[in-house]
């Protein structure tokens, strides 16, 4: 090992994050390297200052008894689920609640883009895509409210044609498509913007084996319906009777054109 | 099913944690409990759905979100857009006046003072490595960037530090 390949580790060494041969590569090379080995008692001098300097806040007992007094809140109001109510929280959660739902739960959902290669399930499959699509940041590829240029932007890169509806008047904003794999075939998934939430909706000819009409997936809500020869799959963080009544509807919608 | 059992198991135990990652973001007293405050609402509205039992990392997950927020609502000039404008927003360590930093020196608690005016995104990432000693990989996930970054961002904040006057103003 040199020192340039060295020097990228250092840090990396004093964290401890380096295992095996590269672990013991840089410990040998240290031993024998000025250079290096005082980066590397830098890093660790720093540490035992910033320990020893540094205050670490410990929760003040207002803050325990905040938040006791909020667990018993919300527990006397809605035992089953923690609902708040809204004009006395409204100025703790600015609305923002509802914007952070997808990322916290995409957090905890990580493991389900594993998961669906054991499981042919393809709710399983959707949420998953669903994730990493917000996770990536790469929700949408043709970001438009019109409906006339999403629909052919969508058609030009599939072998069918999905019908794409514009539901503002309910509440459901397009905002644009992008293009996925669902059961291994391209897809055309429709991002809808439902207040502060985000509606992926998987567009594709009706496929023999239908999925069960709502499930929840890792905190998830899928629902399913089928109309204008489609199967209409959609996946949000949007409670479970919002999301079932928005697909029924936009498959009945297309149903009708 | 109530979700309070579950929340008094996996996230009060973690107050501590989240209230000490609040109160070097926020660089407040006040600020940092309500940012506490507000991701226990989030946390108790979605701790049902947190499956394993690291809760300490979910939680701080939580608590950044929260805080950043509120930042937005409050200080958006602190959000830098990328980590090269983020440096730029780091106070010269060579523009500082050696003693001036050791008159500033003789009544704060000087370190903390260097690591309070780190960038935020150095901030962040150097209070989560040093003070609750997680992981790289556990650090990528609670800020939301690629491992490279969290070392990238972690050694900008060590040579800024090892850098500033005041660290040097305490010996
Ligand atoms: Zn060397």
């Amino acid at each position: 090992m040199n020192c340039n390949e060295a020097g990228a580790l250092v840090a990396a060494h004093a964290d401890d994050e380096l295992g095996g041969f590269r672990r013991h590569s840089i410990e040998k090379h240290l031993r024998s390297c000025a250079g290096c080995a005082t980066k590397h008692q830098g890093v660790l001098a720093l540490r035992a200052r910033l320990r020893a300097e540094v205050p670490y806040f410990r929760a003040p007992p207002a803050l325990h008894t905040r938040v006791r007094a909020m667990l018993a809140d919300t527990h006397a109001v809605a035992p089953a689920r923690p609902r708040l109510e809204p004009n006395r929280w409204r100025w703790l959660t600015g609305g923002a609640l509802a914007g952070c739902t997808a990322t916290v739960l995409a957090w905890v959902v990580g493991t389900a883009v594993i998961d669906w290669r054991a499981n042919e399930d393809v709710a399983v499959e959707a949420v998953a895509t669903h994730v990493r699509a917000t996770l990536n940041n790469h929700l949408i590829e043709v970001a438009s409210s019109d409906q006339h240029t999403v629909k052919p932007w969508l058609s030009a890169r599939l072998d069918y044609s999905p019908p794409v509806q514009d539901l503002a008047d309910e509440g459901f904003v397009l905002a644009g498509g992008r293009l996925d794999t669902l059961e291994k075939r391209p897809v055309a998934t429709l991002v809808y913007r439902y207040r502060q939430h985000t509606i992926d909706v998987f567009v594709r000819p009706e496929a023999a084996h239908a999925p069960s009409s709502l499930r929840t997936v890792r905190g998830f809500n899928v629902a399913y319906a089928t109309g204008a020869g489609m199967d209409w799959l959609a996946v949000s963080d949007v409670s479970a009777d919002v999301l079932s009544t928005f697909v029924q509807r936009l498959a009945r919608a297309a149903a009708s054109q | 099913m109530s979700q309070h059992p579950r929340f008094e198991e996996l996230v009060l135990p973690h107050l501590d944690a989240g209230y000490n990652m609040a109160r070097w973001l926020t660089r407040n007293v006040n600020d940092a409990e309500d940012v506490v405050q507000d991701a226990c609402v989030r946390a108790l509205t979605y701790v049902g759905a947190l499956h394993g039992s690291d809760g300490k990392a979910w939680f701080l997950t939580i608590v950044r979100h929260a805080f950043y927020d509120w930042c937005r609502r409050n200080r958006p000039a602190e959000i830098a857009p990328d980590d090269g404008t983020a440096i730029d927003l780091a106070i010269d360590p060579a523009a500082m006046d050696p003693q001036q930093a050791a008159l500033r020196g003789a009544e704060s608690r000087m370190l903390a003072d260097a690591v309070a005016e780190l960038p935020l995104i150095f901030r962040e990432v150097l209070i989560l490595r040093e003070l609750e000693e997680l992981s790289y990989k556990e650090i990528a996930r609670i800020a939301d960037v690629p491992i490279g970054t969290v070392m990238s961002r972690l050694a900008r904040a060590r040579g800024l530090l090892q850098r500033s006057p005041l660290l040097h103003a305490a010996r």
